[in-house]
């Protein structure tokens, strides 16, 4: 017991201290919010300037400004000028080569026709941003709109948009009285997402550290000392203890920015409850950030979330699968002697883990669809889909029988990694074949 | 447990060891006595590595019995061992003294007594200065010695070393064989050496053991197996062309090397005598044939016995 606390330490001390673990934990999380920021500023940036001539051939939604001598839209809210798109209107199409030759990027063209089946054509020489024809869809679909209630309503457009309504479909569990579930899915599927990146990097961690080991031909001088079986287990704890540490860094980072950003927003006052702007009595109170955040119907389902129990269930779920895929990742390891021989060899224990991801992004449209709740039982996929199952409510029996199957999955695949790691890390030249792994795993 | 004789260090009876159908030990018998440096030699392949492994406790025999200072050998005799394998190597991300007290602590010593320890062995092999550089700077020979003091440093009562002196300069390989002798002399260490460096072997070894292809083809005491080694070889000194000394050598000897010397027209050749034959009248009949310069009696070197142990092993000069 006392060589395994040893080994722990070793194992522990030697990658916390690395600045690269601070870097990961600290920039980490920085760094996936940045992405996600530059995402959308890069998508912004991607858009650029387009001239739309858009083709009018019955005349329905624009004129000619004799004034001017062109074509103007009858109703020019429909067309505002936006910062990447131009529009101009033309009653003729242009030929292919005039099209080619002008300096128009899209022609968009539309006869009467458009009234019964709501297409218009577009031309274009390079296909545009989604975001672009999006917008011309809209306005072109506004102003078609406008023409029709006009035309064939004979009401006020403003009526029509008063009258005119989107039902959106309010959830609720009829048993739990729950809403918010497909916030709260979200939450399980990045509580899940960490729970993968960490079972992932901190295994090919393990998976790594064996190959150190026996290519340097300290594990000789090791094995002399302690068991193999100590040997792996020190490591597999002392490795996935600073998993774990890191997790915790996360979860504590986490609360401490929001509390702190809450703390920066209420003392700014800068928080309004919704409402306000009509209602000078709302208006006039200042909430606390819960308050705030219950009021706001996007973010509430962040004060549902019970964070103890995602966070209990993450470290438990955690623990077992990371046995259980740590110790699979110490056997590649110990079947090879550098790392780019084991690329094939890591295929199995990188399908599982790659399907219960895919899994989880399924999940998040349809958390408590067949396959999702499946792949939380199977031990290889469950610690996983097991995240992104449980802030919907999932029965306490069925949390624990799925993590006693990853517990039992892992001590199986432990006894049977152990022996392959027990004889292969005195093993070197050349490859082992299937055939002789299966024998290490019968002999010793 | 079985009680084993006693006054040996090592005792390895029959031992058996195959790999997937290729035998690697074949009923090996080996006796270390107590207090004396004990050499292990054979060729690569012999199975030298894999009977060291069994006595260092990583593997252990398909049958036969290993005996431990009297006792059957058990998993807690490990203690007692100091196991330094021919391919070592040390974290490379960790510094060298953190490292050697990890390894000290794996060997079950406590934090303050291996810094201690620690402190008096750096100083012997001159890595003082080094305990807080990293690994990764250390050149190869000081790697080594870093890894030597790590092996000896828990006082082991039993001391395997597989090729210590590879990788070291004459200046550093004299300061490991001092180092090696020391631990003999002042805390009685038993040394299991095993080397392809005969000259190491001369120098240290008080008994050696041979292993060729699995099986132990010489074993004794050093002086021994020397003197026995010598009897009725001769080193002869004569001029002429070789053909003819190999002929007039007729029934009498057996011829084991010829090595000619073009400077002076001279040969030199080493053989063996038929029992029954004296030196003074085979002398004089070869004498009337070939011009005979020298005679001598030729004491073979530890490299000589094992190049013919190794190419007759059928042919065991014992």
């Amino acid at each position: 017991m006392k060589t395994i606390a040893t080994i722990i330490e070793r194992e522990f001390v030697t990658r916390v201290r690395r600045r690269a673990f601070w870097l990961g934990t600290l920039l980490g999380p920085a760094l996936v919010f940045g992405l996600m920021l530059f995402g959308v500023w890069a998508g912004e940036q991607a858009q650029e300037d387009v001239k739309v001539l858009v083709v009018d051939q019955s005349g329905l939604i624009t004129r000619l400004e004799p004034r001017l001598g062109t074509w103007v839209p009858t109703n020019p809210t429909c067309f505002p000028e936006r910062t990447h798109l131009a529009y101009r209107f033309s009653p003729e199409p242009l030929s292919d080569s005039a099209f080619l030759a002008s300096d128009f990027d899209l022609m968009v063209q539309f006869d009467d026709a458009i009234l019964q089946h709501a297409k218009a054509m577009m031309y274009y020489q390079r296909s545009p941003a989604v975001v672009t024809s999006g917008q011309i869809s809209r306005d072109l679909s506004e102003a078609i709109e406008r023409f029709r209630v006009k035309e064939e309503a004979a009401l006020e457009y403003a009526a029509y948009k008063r009258l005119k309504t989107n039902v959106n479909l309010v959830g609720q569990d009829i048993e739990t009285k729950d809403g918010g579930a497909l916030g709260r899915g979200a939450i399980g599927f990045v509580f899940s997402l960490f729970l993968f990146l960490q079972l992932l990097i901190y295994g090919m961690h393990v998976m790594r550290g064996v190959i150190e080991e026996k290519s340097n031909r300290i594990v000789e001088v090791v094995i002399s000392a302690v068991r193999p079986a100590e040997l792996l287990a020190g490591k597999v704890i002392g490795i996935g203890l600073v998993g774990l540490t890191q997790f915790l860094l996360f979860s504590a980072l986490g609360f401490v920015t929001t509390w702190l950003g809450g703390w920066a927003l209420e003392a700014g006052g800068w928080l309004t409850l919704p409402g306000a702007a009509e209602n000078p009595e709302l208006a006039a109170l200042t909430p606390d950030f819960g308050t705030w955040l219950a009021s706001r119907a996007e973010l509430s389902f962040l004060l549902d979330v019970n964070w103890g129990l995602m966070i209990s269930a993450t470290i438990l779920f955690y623990a077992a699968g990371f046995a259980l895929f740590a110790s699979m990742f110490a056997a590649v390891g110990a079947m090879v002697e550098q790392e780019s021989d084991a690329q094939y060899l890591m295929l199995p224990v990188m399908v599982p883990l790659m399907a219960s991801y895919l899994i989880a992004v399924f999940a998040i449209q349809n958390p408590e669809g067949w396959l999702s709740i499946v792949a939380s039982w199977i031990p290889f996929t469950a610690p996983v889909l097991m995240l992104v199952r449980l802030p919907l409510g999932v029965p306490w029996w069925e949390v624990l029988l799925s993590w006693l199957g990853v517990v039992a999955t892992a001590w199986g695949v432990i006894l049977l990694a152990g022996r392959i790691y027990r004889t292969g890390i005195l093993m070197y030249g050349k490859k082992p074949t299937l055939k002789e792994i299966w024998r290490w795993v019968r002999i010793s | 447990m079985v009680r084993m004789a006693s006054g040996a260090a090592v005792e390895v009876r029959a031992a058996h060891k195959s790999f997937s159908g290729h035998v690697a030990l074949h009923a090996v018998d080996l006796t270390v006595a107590k207090g004396t440096i004990h050499g292990l030699l054979g060729p690569n392949g012999a199975g030298k590595t894999t009977l060291i492994r069994m006595l260092a406790g990583i593997t252990s025999p398909d049958s036969g019995r290993i005996g431990f200072f009297g006792e059957a050998f058990q998993r807690k005799h490990i203690a007692d061992i100091g196991y330094l394998p021919e391919e070592r190597g040390l974290y490379k991300s960790m510094r060298v003294g953190e490292q050697a007290l990890y390894l000290a602590r794996l060997r079950g010593m406590d934090r303050k007594e291996a810094a201690i320890r620690l402190k008096t062995w750096f100083e012997r092999l001159d890595v003082d200065g080094w305990w807080n550089r990293e690994v990764a700077d250390l050149s190869k020979g000081m790697a080594q010695k870093v890894q030597f003091i790590t092996t000896v440093l828990h006082a082991p009562k039993l001391l395997i070393l597989d090729e210590p002196l590879s990788g070291f300069d004459p200046i550093n390989a004299t300061r490991i064989i001092e180092a090696i002798q020391y631990l003999r002399k002042e805390q009685g260490t038993t040394v299991l050496l095993s080397t392809h460096d005969m000259s190491s072997v001369e120098e240290l070894c008080d008994a050696v053991t041979m292993i060729h292809q699995g099986r132990v083809v010489l074993d004794g005491q050093v002086p021994t197996l020397r003197r026995q080694a010598s009897e009725n070889r001769l080193l002869v000194t004569f001029g002429g062309p070789a053909m003819a000394f190999t002929n007039a050598l007729g029934f009498d000897a057996d011829l084991i090397e010829v090595s000619g010397d073009s400077q002076n027209g001279l040969s030199k050749a080493s053989l063996a005598l038929k029992p029954g034959v004296t030196v003074p009248d085979w002398l004089r009949g070869l004498s009337a044939v070939v011009p005979i310069h020298a005679c001598e009696p030729w004491q073979p070197s530890m490299r000589d016995l094992f190049l013919h142990a190794v190419d007759g092993p059928k042919a065991n000069p014992s």
